[in-house]
């Protein structure tokens, strides 16, 4: 399972590299995040993220014609493909790179490094509770 | 000044143990804008009342700030019910006591003379006139402290709206919102922390239980009880909002016996399916569900938008209603922005880093489409919806019109976000925007404003309920929410939602008994 994480991790800081000035998606907050979710979040969502990343890994045939697993491209390659995925005629790959897209969203977008580096205010600390009586 | 939140005298969250019941006049299931103005409304008559939410009752100083927490602590099953169709289309809604009053944007359009007229085309001008409804109307605005955005509240990127509306002499406005305090904090989605929006479950909820009314939250209503033609209760089971792992979801089961009637405010998503798992058999149960679908265009500015600051959404224009869409800023959290800026890896990255830079304006369809809402065997309900090929092409010509607004305000670029076309746009390649595909797929929709499902009318097999919103068929039910609108309106309906709900309430509470 470990090796499966990793993997997880692996594709959504391909899916959201650092830019000139931002940093890249976090892997340990990443690692964090999908954790969460495998403790917090419903089953769907679950289901939908692994499978994404089962398609990402599994999809290089049809958008760089390489035969091989995507974590067996040179990171030119691996790039392109990530590109690709995400505009590629076939409505199932580019939801399942919106659904990486979206999962790496919630960890880069509330990283307080990119958000200081974009000019953005760092989120507060939040409680969960609610009222119990 | 900021809503007070009132201690309730009567509040009952996830319970464990031994089933509890409860003896009412009247049982109101949702904590929305129907159920909870429906409920207030009952309760200010003298009658007792008890409201049943689905979802933990939060208060603003509990509310998430990220995006990851208002999907956990908010919004209904996470975000993840979907509209079926041709397309994956997702609905946001709340899963809170004030339900999706908590996470709008607060925004009140009074209900368009256009859309009374078209109601009273259908037989439903007697209860729901332009009169009753504006008095209704004026009384809300009055009671929840409506005001128009102005100054800090709107920021650079809802005045660049209305400074490129005015520049092609089109309707622009600020917005009018039940927000009286409003300091601009861009966080509507993940519920006002300051508690400037006045959320149902800052006045009504509290103002139920002030009055004697007993609030359940945490509490799942399985089904209403039908007793010789007749709803007598309602019954279900506390859920968990956040069990540990192992930990069951489940808790006691509840009973709540109402001497006097039920009110169903689920939502348009949950109103329709409790009255299926009833064991209600109408032809239009879950018939004639409707949306108002939209999409983004973002501009990217040569300057700094910072579309985070001031409030959500703070500019609106109605000057396309004829054309079926209307057009509003609307900002985006960066976590969500990430999902609608277009493409993947490094040069996305890129993309991204002009974030502080861009500002969001969306496309607001007034669909012709229908869809059906089914109760879910494994829990949420089943939706099935598909824009039409001509709701798609008014959404292209809504976006086309965002497009040259941005270019109007000062933008250098646009990102369009259609699949088949270009990931940015300049200001001389916008008649690809006039030929992008008519596939419902090629756009990234968004549903929140949602209609239907239990309709109403004057034709027993082509609606639910009659126009004084009782249930057919069984006496003593009614709907009181989005799922009896019978059309949709063009405009934001929680103002309509809330006038329509005081409206029946009233006519409840000033009968000896209901229909």
């Amino acid at each position: 399972m470990r090796w499966w994480r990793r993997r997880l991790v692996g594709v959504m800081a391909c899916a959201l590299p650092a830019g000139a000035t931002t940093p890249g998606i976090d892997p340990d907050r990443c690692a964090e995040l999908i954790e969460r979710l495998r403790c917090e979040a419903p089953l769907l969502i679950r289901f939908s993220l692994h499978a994404s990343v089962a398609v990402f890994l599994l999809s290089p045939l049809v958008t760089v014609g390489r035969p091989c697993p995507a974590s067996w491209l040179s990171a030119e390659n691996l790039d392109r493909h990530t590109a690709r995925m995400a505009r590629h005629p076939s409505y199932l790959l580019r939801q399942a790179m919106l659904m990486i897209k979206t999962v790496a969203g919630l960890c880069w977008g509330a990283d307080p490094a990119v958000r200081r580096a974009l000019g953005m205010e760092p989120y507060p600390a939040e409680t969960g509770e609610w009222r119990r009586m | 000044m900021a809503a007070d939140v009132i201690a309730p005298r009567a509040h009952l969250s996830f319970q464990t143990g031994a089933p509890v019941e409860l003896d009412v006049d009247y049982v109101v299931v949702g904590s929305g804008a129907g159920g909870a103005a429906a409920a207030a409304t009952l309760a200010r008559s003298g009658r007792t009342v008890c409201l049943c939410e689905r979802g933990p009752w939060r208060d603003p100083e509990h509310y998430p700030a990220t995006v990851y927490g208002a999907m956990r602590d908010l919004w209904a099953d996470w975000g993840t019910l979907f509209a079926r169709g041709r397309s994956m289309i997702p609905i946001l809604q709340a899963s809170c006591v004030g339900g999706t009053t908590v996470i709008n944007s607060a925004i009140v359009v009074r209900t368009p003379p256009t859309v009374l007229a078209e109601w009273a085309e259908l037989g439903l001008g007697e209860v729901f006139s332009e009169t009753a409804m504006g008095a209704e109307q004026d009384e809300l605005e009055r009671e929840l402290g409506v005001t128009q955005m102005k100054g800090r509240q709107l920021m650079e990127h809802s005045e660049a709206l209305l400074r490129a509306l005015r520049s092609r002499d089109l309707e622009g406005h600020a917005i009018h919102r039940n927000a009286r305090d409003c300091i601009g904090s861009g966080q509507c989605l993940q519920g006002c922390r300051e508690g400037a929006k006045t959320s149902t479950n800052l006045c009504w909820v509290p103002e139920v239980a002030t009055r004697g009314g007993t609030v359940l939250s945490c509490a799942s209503v399985a089904r209403v009880l039908i007793e010789r033609g007749r709803a007598v209760g309602v019954s279900g089971r506390f859920v968990h909002p956040a069990p540990a792992r192992g930990q069951r979801r489940g808790g006691s089961r509840f009973v709540v016996r109402a001497r006097r009637g039920v009110l169903v405010a689920a939502s348009a998503t949950g109103s329709a399916p409790l009255l299926e798992r009833s064991g209600l058999r109408l032809p239009a149960l879950g018939r004639g569900w409707r949306g108002q679908p939209g999409a983004a265009m973002l501009g990217v500015y040569p300057h700094e938008v910072h579309m985070e600051r001031g409030t959500t959404q703070g500019a609106a224009s109605l000057a396309f209603s004829s054309e079926r869409f209307k057009l509003e800023s609307l900002a985006l959290p960066l976590e969500l922005l990430v999902a609608r800026v277009g493409g993947a890896g490094v040069d996305y990255a890129r993309a991204l880093e002009q974030a502080p830079r861009m500002a969001m304006w969306v496309a607001a369809v007034r669909a012709e489409a229908q869809g059906t809402v089914r109760a879910g065997r494994l829990g949420p309900p089943v939706v099935r919806y598909a824009p039409t090929r001509r709701d798609t092409e008014r959404l292209r010509q809504g976006l086309g019109r965002l497009a040259r607004l941005h270019f109007d305000a000062g933008a250098e670029k646009v990102l369009p976000g259609i699949h088949g076309l270009p990931g940015e746009l300049g200001p001389d390649e916008l008649t690809a925007l006039d030929s992008a595909p008519v596939d419902n797929r090629c756009y990234t929709w968004v549903l929140s404003h949602l209609f239907g499902g239990c309709v109403m009318g004057n034709d027993p097999t082509r609606s639910v309920v009659a126009e004084d919103l009782h249930v057919r068929g069984v006496r003593r039910l009614h709907v009181v929410d989005a799922a009896c609108l019978p059309t949709t309106l063009g405009v934001n309906p929680q103002h309509t939602i809330m006038a329509v709900a005081r409206i029946v309430a009233g006519r409840i509470a000033n009968e000896e008994g209901t229909t």
